[in-house]
């Protein structure tokens, strides 16, 4: 059976994904910084499914990481056809609130890290096409979040590098997809605030990690360009994406609705 | 009904995005001794940015990698405007230029008032004919130095406010291009910024502009790069950089947020934002693969 990489995998959305592709019975390469997290990520994965797991440390935000990947998937003749980048930074602190250093770590992580990991399999990828390959953006990327303004800008450089990869690799027969959801459960305190900010709303449009694991994977492997799951985060992405940039801008700049960018 | 109700979207849609500009109090003329720095200004859209500048008594820092192209660009703007240039030659690429450049304006007091981020890299390679290399250099030019000098300047233009801060995108930051897959992503990326940065410095009277032109003619290349992928309708929206940086800083003056210069131009941006994305970028796609 071939190998899925999944960059972040060890904890949250990533961990998912890798649930829902272990499922299909694809083995798994776990990349993420924290070696713990991944250790007890692959014995939670092999502990309920008939998979290998291998791993492999690296930070995602350093320009060598994407080199060094490619190089443990050719060295250990890990043939894989799928890789997914999910991988991300973000939180209540943004633009105004951050570093020079801080911001362009967000940038690395976000947006370098996808686009040079995905060149360097490349090739790996075509050989054994066809393959797959998913990005995660965010609800974010559909249109400025002014308090979260350098996060839903590298989730819109995500969106953009996603629908012109599709298009420069449908004849190569790799398909990408791109993963934008709302509000997901991935840590309590996201579930507290979410609730306690958004309200009833907030609670109906999240949704816990492992069924948007399934929803990605599945709609990855049908060849889906945009995924967002669940109906009313798709419907706010409909919103999102068909009202103008301008006026969602100064809306979702106002205070109340200030809170809601905090948590997607 | 269904198609109805989209058409209506549609069109307000439209009408928002023509009707939405911001005619607040103009300041078109510099009072003596304000200062406007252009990053990337010795050649080029910047160049033409920092020419238009000069035309309203503003004083210059220009900003770009190579001494001698700007040493050339103050003796031509020194030579034609009473105003006083001055120069830094330095590689916006490298993390730490930003507070460079803040730390020697504020060690002068400079009174800026206007900040140009015009430096950026594009061209006809791009994503899989660029080495990785080339394209996060890309990535630092393009978003990561208009990031950090915004804000490492931003002490400085909250004190002389009013002030203003233009962002050189590009049309190509509308809708994806996947012949120019990373610069068109860089850029939705600097459109992306510029809206946000404008609604959170509203309360500081700092306007954000940001300007997204169709094709300019700065080099002999793109002259020939247009005409062979967009054809007559691509040299008729084509425009010299002399025009281009008029009309940005007389629209950044009178506080624009998104900046498209050119009548034809100005119609393709409106048709790109409107139409569905996947729409633009089988088009884009279709018009890229042409060759010769």
């Amino acid at each position: 059976m071939s190998w899925a990489l999944i960059a972040g995998g060890s904890k949250g959305i990533g961990y998912a994904v890798s649930e829902a592709l272990g499922r299909r019975g694809y083995d798994i390469l776990l990349v993420a910084r924290d070696g713990q997290a991944l250790a007890a990520a692959k014995s939670k994965l092999e502990s309920h499914m008939p998979v290998r797991v291998e791993t492999f440390a690296a930070d995602l935000s350093l320009p060598a990481s994407a080199g060094d990947i490619a190089n443990w998937c050719r060295d250990n003749a890990f043939d894989l056809n799928i890789l997914c980048h999910v991988a991300g930074m973000g939180g209540a602190k943004d633009y105004l609130r951050l570093p020079v250093s801080e911001l362009n770590r967000m940038v690395s992580v976000n947006f370098v890290s996808p686009m040079s990991l995905t060149l360097s399999m490349l090739p790996m990828l075509q050989k054994n096409a066809p393959s797959f390959i998913l990005n995660t953006a965010s609800l974010a990327g559909f249109a400025p979040f002014p308090f979260k303004n350098v996060y839903s800008a590298t989730k819109s450089a995500v969106l953009f590098f996603s629908y012109s990869l599709r298009n420069q690799l449908r004849e190569k027969n790799i398909s990408v997809s791109c993963l934008c959801p709302g509000p997901v459960f991935t840590k309590p305190a996201i579930e507290d605030e979410t609730r306690k900010k958004l309200g009833w709303f907030g609670s109906q449009m999240a949704i816990e990690a492992g069924a948007l694991g399934e929803m990605a994977v599945r709609q990855m492997m049908n060849g889906r360009m945009i995924i967002v799951p669940g109906r009313l985060s798709f419907l706010v992405s409909v919103l999102l994406r068909l009202l103008p940039a301008g006026i969602l801008a100064r809306v979702l700049s106002e205070k109340p609705t200030a809170n809601l960018t905090d948590t997607i | 009904m269904k198609k109805l109700v989209l058409l209506f979207l549609l069109a307000f849609r439209g009408w928002v995005g023509f009707s939405q500009s911001d005619t607040g109090s103009s300041l078109p003329a510099a009072s003596g001794g304000s200062y406007a720095l252009v990053a990337g200004g010795s050649k080029g859209i910047g160049y033409g940015i920092a020419e238009a500048l000069a035309k309203r008594g503003y004083n210059l820092i220009l900003i770009a990698r190579h001494l001698d192209t700007l040493q050339a660009a103050k003796k031509k703007l020194e030579s034609a405007h009473p105003i006083h240039v001055d120069i830094l030659a330095i590689d916006l690429s490298f993390e730490k230029s930003a507070d460079e450049i803040a730390k020697w304006c504020k060690d002068r007091d400079i009174h800026l008032k206007v900040l140009c981020n015009v430096a950026g890299l594009g061209g006809s390679k791009d994503y899989l004919s660029f080495p990785l290399d080339s394209l996060r250099y890309m990535v630092r030019l393009n978003i990561e130095s208009c990031m950090a000098l915004s804000l490492t300047l931003m002490p400085l233009l909250e004190k002389n406010a009013p002030s203003y801060i233009l962002n050189v995108a590009s049309m190509a930051g509308f809708a994806p291009i996947p012949v120019k897959n990373l610069y068109s992503a860089t850029k939705s990326a600097v459109v992306f910024f510029s809206y946000s940065l404008r609604y959170q410095l509203k309360d500081k009277h700092i306007s954000v502009s940001c300007l997204c032109p169709g094709p300019v003619f700065t080099k002999p290349e793109i002259v020939k790069d247009t005409k062979q992928k967009l054809g007559w309708f691509g040299m008729k929206m084509a425009l010299d950089p002399g025009t281009v940086g008029e009309v940005a800083v007389k629209k950044t003056l009178k506080k624009k947020l998104i900046i498209v210069p050119g009548g034809l131009a100005k119609i393709s941006a409106f048709v790109i934002r409107l139409l569905p994305r996947r729409w633009v970028v089988a088009l884009y796609g279709r018009a890229g693969k042409k060759k010769k």
